[in-house]
């Protein structure tokens, strides 16, 4: 019995400027070679990698509705682990395929549809700079004073002043009360 | 008379604040949803406890489920 499964598929930037038509006709393709049936498929995103991956700092997400024999994804696992258009790879158990999804799928099928290009410079020196809060840097629950270097190492350069508690409060509100 | 802690885990004596998720008890959590993910983890991308997420146990575990599959496809870091 063939289960209904989601499916993200990250693909290489440079094989999606070549055509992205033909790119998902090659995913899709690869699944129907086992036996699946791709109920919907689209873009699901392109954007900057949270890590690189092959030296790739940029990717295209591909995300689809599959109808596919649960004994067939090892087999494909393996082909889409040696395929290398496909970067990473996430199939998931579903219960149905969302009606927003077939709608997606529909629209980006349609002729007019136009497909963003991905933007030339993946190779981008500089990692992706995680901006800093002060409310990312809680020293309220930083309770050792490595922590609190590690945190001030990552966070900011300055030292901030830690704030005393005065006993009474503590006394007034005691986490605990046995010893 | 007890003897005071010499060592509290929050140095104001207090939980954190809790994350205001507007989450439902029986809300799947989607990996993609990425806005809700980044609220759940630190600036190093740690996950934050439920003691700070204030979710129930079943909602914790796919948090964390969730967190771990936006990882696998980077749209996450991992904590470093």
């Amino acid at each position: 019995m063939s289960r209904i499964y989601e499916a993200m598929f990250l693909i290489d930037n440079d094989r999606v400027r070549a055509g992205w038509q033909a790119t998902k006709a090659a995913v899709t393709g690869l699944v129907e070679k086992h036996g699946g049936q791709v109920k919907t498929s689209r873009r699901w995103a392109e954007r900057r990698l949270a890590y690189p991956i092959r030296r790739r700092n940029r990717a295209t997400y591909l995300l689809t509705y599959l109808d596919l024999e649960p004994g067939s994804i090892p087999a494909l696992n393996r082909d889409l682990e040696i395929n290398d258009m496909v970067l990473r790879h996430l199939f998931l158990r579903t219960a149905a395929v969302p009606a927003a999804e077939i709608e997606l799928s529909a629209a980006e099928s349609a002729a007019d549809f136009i497909v963003p290009e991905p933007p030339p410079d993946d190779a981008v020196d500089e990692p992706e700079r995680r901006e800093h809060h002060d409310e990312d840097l809680d020293i309220e629950d930083i309770d050792d004073d490595a922590d609190l270097e590690a945190a001030i190492e990552g966070g900011r350069r300055e030292r901030p002043p830690i704030r005393r508690v005065e006993p009474a409060i503590v006394a007034a509100t005691p986490e605990r009360t046995e010893g | 008379m007890s003897a005071r802690p010499t060592r509290r885990k929050f140095s104001s004596g207090r939980a954190p604040k809790k994350l205001k998720l507007g989450l439902k008890p029986d809300d799947p959590i989607d990996y993609k949803d990425l806005d809700l993910l980044r609220k759940c983890v630190g600036s190093q991308g740690q996950m934050f406890s439920r003691r700070r997420t204030g979710l129930t146990a079943k909602q914790q575990r796919r948090l964390k489920e969730a967190i771990k599959r936006a990882r696998h496809l980077a749209l996450m870091t991992f904590v470093g």
